[in-house]
């Protein structure tokens, strides 16, 4: 990316401005605060200010409050947004609704969002809520480059920002015959957002804090699978398994195990975690994607 | 000296006073008003005190916080008994009628209020991130909350329910059958409630209107009006409607960012 002289890029949206004021125009990133690195390398995404405003198009939104943030949409006209219909927190009168069209309908049911989801027409003023106690994630999106994001994470996207879905193809299954179940750690399949002829706008909501890190060619790490957000199409992901030292093979209750089901990332490429995950089947393992295996 | 007025409630406070003594509110940071006019209801810093009548009560904790009541000798507060966090064993405890039995356990709602009498200590917490909002009222108030949103509130307020008008209302309006309703006659009092998420306000103009998720509304000056309304778009498979409250002022009104989702039909 060039970047113009005089700009700055902001550290964790990558978007280049001026270098002016407490805020990354793009994300929201508080800009005037020390950049917090773990010792591991993790980068705290800084939660977005209260109040801070982020600008796109003609059109900007205002983040609101500290442990459930509202995202305050003034929307430009010509502008608009899409979300689910859960969202909505106030509108003015003035402000259009409308339903989004059946196409990409069938994407949208098979990965968990509705399949018809609601326009908020400009000009006017909305706000969306996520509903859950975290932070939001604003995810400028350069036009051509997708972004894929986990499932249910999203909140709303500018209307020229298109959707798909793609297979996660991380899966185990636990038991046998009719108690056979399969399982996705990461969901069974993944959100893909991407601009088209201008930049566009993605807000996701983040339950409790993240985390985000760039990682070097073939450079690996291991999450828990629900704890991904979001991760660069360039990072490679699957399933590792990871049976403890001592860990006995044959136990009395033969449908249990003492094992860590993770996710493995490889680079290059950005992953951001939230500090807030689900937690996987102490069951045994019958059959899983593909995965490397590290017995202690 | 000049004296520092509460943005939040308005009460004139001591020269050099850090929190309001009325309410709790900062009094050293400005008041958080968005671009689209709502205020954002005050952070009350951890151990910040405030008084009412001859008790005093402490905020603890910022995530999920914590209410404690010294009662002052011929001090009350009532409350729902599951949002009792701890008290003294000597803090002396009475059932409370609210009239109106049937109708609101239909409603959902409590029966038999707890009333804790003072002298003593006793603590309250709702159970759920958000944020406490402290609302004195003054003689002559008339304020209606949501369900279940009300921590605890001076004995010296009156504590009734009104019926949600309107079969729209109650069917799609996401707010239940009844609204609290306290009000105050020529004594003050203080009434907390507990926001989950955070809270904001706005003051509407005689008729201006505001439309609203029915899930979020937390609390309306009695003189606001709410009214459920279809918005002109379809949900799910079944295409069924969306409604969200429609607000006409004059008056306050606050809502909280994290909601029930109210079932749309």
């Amino acid at each position: 990316m060039t970047v113009p002289e005089g700009y700055t890029v902001c550290q964790y949206c990558r978007m280049a401005h001026p270098p002016a004021g407490p805020s990354c125009p793009s994300c929201g990133a508080a800009l005037d605060i020390k950049r917090s690195v773990t010792r591991s390398g993790w980068v705290q995404q800084p939660p977005i200010k209260d109040l801070a405003r982020i600008q796109f198009g003609q059109s900007r939104v205002q983040i609101e409050g500290k442990y459930v943030p509202v995202a305050d949409f003034t929307l430009a006209e010509r502008e608009w947004i899409y979300f689910s219909h859960h969202a909505v927190l106030w509108l003015d009168p003035g402000i259009r609704l409308s339903n989004t069209s059946l196409a990409g309908g069938w994407n949208r049911m098979l990965s968990g969002l509705p399949l018809i989801m609601v326009e908020a027409h400009g000009p006017g003023r909305i706000a969306l809520s996520g509903d859950h106690a975290g932070e939001l994630v604003a995810l400028p999106l350069m036009p051509g480059r997708p972004m894929w994001t986990r499932e249910h994470r999203f909140l709303t996207a500018t209307g020229n920002v298109t959707y798909t879905w793609q297979n996660t193809g991380i899966w185990y299954t636990t038991g046998s015959g009719d108690d056979k179940e399969t399982h996705y750690p990461l969901g069974q399949l993944g959100d893909l957002f991407t601009a088209q002829q201008t930049p566009g706008l993605l807000l996701l909501h983040s339950p409790g804090n993240t985390f985000l890190r760039d990682l070097a060619p073939g450079e690996t790490i291991v999450v828990q699978p629900s704890a991904l957000l979001y991760r660069d199409l360039s990072v490679q992901m699957h399933l590792h398994l990871e049976y403890p030292y001592g860990t006995p093979r044959f136990t009395w209750r033969s449908s249990f195990s003492q094992r860590n089901v993770w996710l493995r990332l490889i680079g290059p490429g950005r992953v951001a975690v939230a500090s807030v995950f689900g937690h996987t089947s102490s069951h045994m393992i019958t059959g899983n994607s593909w995965a490397t295996v590290r017995r202690w | 000296m000049e004296r520092i007025e509460c943005e939040w409630c308005r009460l004139q406070n001591e020269p050099g006073a850090t929190s309001c003594l009325s309410c709790g509110a900062p009094l050293d940071v400005r008041n958080l008003v968005t671009d689209s006019g709502w205020r954002e209801a005050p952070r009350l810093r951890d151990l910040t005190e405030f008084r009412f009548s001859r008790s005093t009560v402490q905020v603890e904790g910022e995530l999920v916080p914590v209410t404690e009541v010294a009662l002052g000798q011929g001090d009350a507060v009532y409350f729902e008994h599951h949002v009792l966090l701890w008290k003294d064993e000597a803090t002396p405890i009475t059932a409370m009628p609210t009239g109106g039995g049937m109708k609101r356990i239909l409603g959902g709602m409590p029966f038999v209020l707890t009333l804790a009498h003072g002298p003593g200590r006793v603590a309250f917490s709702r159970d759920s991130p958000g944020e406490l909002v402290v609302l004195p009222l003054h003689p002559g108030m008339e304020l209606d909350a949501r369900e279940h949103a009300f921590l605890l509130a001076s004995h010296t307020i009156g504590y009734s329910f009104v019926r949600i008008q309107g079969l729209a209302n109650v069917l799609h309006g996401g707010n239940g059958m009844y609204l609290d309703r306290f009000v105050t006659t020529s004594a003050p009092g203080l009434l907390a409630l507990h926001g989950y998420g955070n809270v904001l306000e706005r003051y509407l103009r005689p008729g201006e209107k505001i439309l609203v998720e029915p899930g979020a509304f937390l609390y309306k000056d009695a003189a606001v009006t709410m009214q459920a309304v279809q918005m002109p778009v379809k949900t799910g498979l079944l295409r069924r409607g969306m409604y969200l409250a429609e607000m006409t002022g004059p008056g306050r009104v606050g809502i909280q960012s994290m909601y029930v989702h109210h079932h749309a039909e």
